[in-house]
């Protein structure tokens, strides 16, 4: 899906953590109802990126701007590890999110699939149900974007569709997404544009499909020749699924 | 559309209900208990009246409070850092102020539970050992009261008040879970004795200012002055002047003050 608005800006990013430069000149357009996906080795700054993209974190230098639609919370977040108080239940946990917005836990609760363990504490949740009650909590007070730190990260292939799938269905709802992963394969399906990040730079930036007509093969066949032989051995691939 | 007064009372309400529901805070009130009942019995206070069973507890309580407050706060802001939840109520219209105050607010009526429960059953107890000399309310020096009792627990509320406050800026300060036990650590010694030490060296370096009144900068000797110059003083005749009472009583209530715009700035320096 395409839109020509444009949620969230990234211009001329830096930063640098003491001596270490993490992001270097990142610039990037969010649009409206796209999913983007951003992808590179670990300590590619990824995660930074997200952050600052979600006002999480002052660039050392450059800006980012919200042009998206008014909002009690403009942007929902996804940390890469959600963690919950222990000993309150989901629906607990979800209702003091909600309320902080005037949303309603059990819809958000229903939007995830957690409405049938509504009684059931955090603590023995699953991974991956865990992740889907951190997707729960981005959801409240439906933020026009939404940036998610790995969300399909440890899970098994299973609920690793079931959260890109969230993520598709989020973006032909008309939210921005912006989401970090490992799993190229989810990403090609999922990702209207692709930001190919290598210590701290963007290599490409384009859509899966003209990514990989680089290569002629899978997303991941253009990934390894993007970035740095010796940092692309986190990356998961299709013969690893 | 929910206001920074809703977000407050969503924090107030989770930080509330996190803790009725915690063992280790039935806990720390049975301890109180049996050590304020403990020193009370050996010191025969209740039988003696009310202000001989706030001269035998009051040092203990001094000491304890504090510790208790600090063990009710040290994790309060720390917690929700370390998990990350600081980040993800970072996008939400949740000001940092409304935050610190929501659980500085919840956790201020679980510390004065375990705090106030005890001393007033141990009042209670004194009412039911005590002579009936004790059951006047006293209007004029050398005549025992559960009015004084009543002062005694306000003031003892107002000190566990400041030192959680302490406690939940240096938990808004601590970056980890072992950094804010060491913290709090520090910041105990501080409440307990360092601010007196600090206040006796001031004395000693110089300082043109009355004992009265410096003791009131100190929140421990703060509130041991206004528990002798409010309660005690009926057993005392002819004497008063221990401390300065509004500066003592400023002094807890700056202390409680500054620590939660410390805890504030703390919590807004992190989003960015």
């Amino acid at each position: 899906m395409t839109d020509t608005d444009t949620y969230l800006h990234a211009t001329d990013v830096h930063r640098t953590f003491g001596d270490v430069t993490a992001l270097s000149d990142v610039s990037l357009d969010v649009p409206a109802g796209n999913v983007v996906a951003l992808i590179g080795p670990n300590g590619s700054g990824k995660t930074t990126l997200l952050r600052i993209l979600a006002g999480l974190l002052a660039p050392s230098d450059g800006e980012v701007t919200y042009d998206g639609p008014d909002a009690t919370r403009p942007l929902g977040y996804l940390p890469q590890a959600p963690t919950f108080r222990p000993g309150f239940s989901t629906r607990e946990t979800i209702a003091f999110y909600a309320r902080l917005v005037d949303d309603d836990p059990d819809e958000l609760l229903d939007r995830v699939g957690l409405d049938r363990v509504p009684d059931r504490r955090v603590e023995a949740l699953s991974g991956g149900m865990t992740r889907l009650l951190g997707i729960a909590q981005a959801l409240a007070g439906d933020p026009p974007v939404l940036a998610l730190d790995e969300p399909a990260s440890g899970l098994d292939p299973g609920m690793s569709r079931l959260v890109f799938d969230i993520v598709e269905e989020l973006a032909a709802d008309g939210h921005s997404v912006v989401v970090t992963s490992h799993d190229l394969p989810l990403v090609e399906r999922s990702a209207d544009r692709v930001v190919v990040l290598d210590r701290g730079e963007v290599v490409a930036a384009d859509t899966p499909e003209a990514l990989r007509e680089r290569t002629g093969g899978p997303l991941h066949e253009t990934f390894t020749s993007l970035v740095q032989a010796d940092d692309s051995v986190a990356i998961r691939t299709e013969a690893t699924q | 559309m929910t206001g920074p007064l809703d977000a407050f009372w969503a924090v107030f309400a989770r930080e509330v209900r996190g803790a009725s529901r915690s063992r280790t805070y039935l806990l720390l009130a049975l301890a109180l208990t049996l050590v304020v009942f403990g020193l009370a019995q050996a010191g025969n206070g209740p039988s003696a009246g009310y202000i001989p069973t706030v001269v035998d507890v009051l040092l203990v309580v001094e000491v304890l409070v504090p510790a208790v407050a600090f063990a009710v706060g040290y994790r309060a802001i720390a917690d929700d850092a370390v998990r990350g939840t600081l980040d993800v109520l970072a996008t939400y219209p949740l000001p940092p102020w409304a935050y610190v105050i929501g659980v500085y607010a919840g956790r201020a009526v679980a510390l004065l539970t375990v705090v106030l429960v005890p001393l007033t059953i141990l009042g209670v107890a004194v009412a039911a050992m005590a002579g009936p000399a004790t059951t006047v309310f006293a209007t004029h020096r050398g005549v025992d009261s559960p009015l004084l009792f009543v002062r005694f627990l306000a003031l003892t509320a107002a000190f566990a008040l400041t030192a959680l406050a302490i406690a939940v800026a240096i938990s808004a300060l601590a970056d980890s879970r072992r950094r804010a036990i060491l913290l709090a650590l520090v910041g105990l010694l501080v409440v307990v004795v360092g601010a007196d030490v600090t206040v006796f060296r001031a004395m000693t370096g110089g300082v043109d200012v009355g004992l009265d009144t410096l003791l009131g900068l100190s929140p421990a000797s703060a509130y041991r002055g206004l528990v002798f110059e409010t309660v005690l003083y009926v057993a005392f005749a002819g004497r008063s002047g221990f401390i300065a009472v509004p500066v003592a009583a400023a002094g807890l209530v700056v202390w409680a003050g500054v620590s939660l715009l410390v805890a504030t700035l703390a919590v807004r320096m992190r989003r960015a």
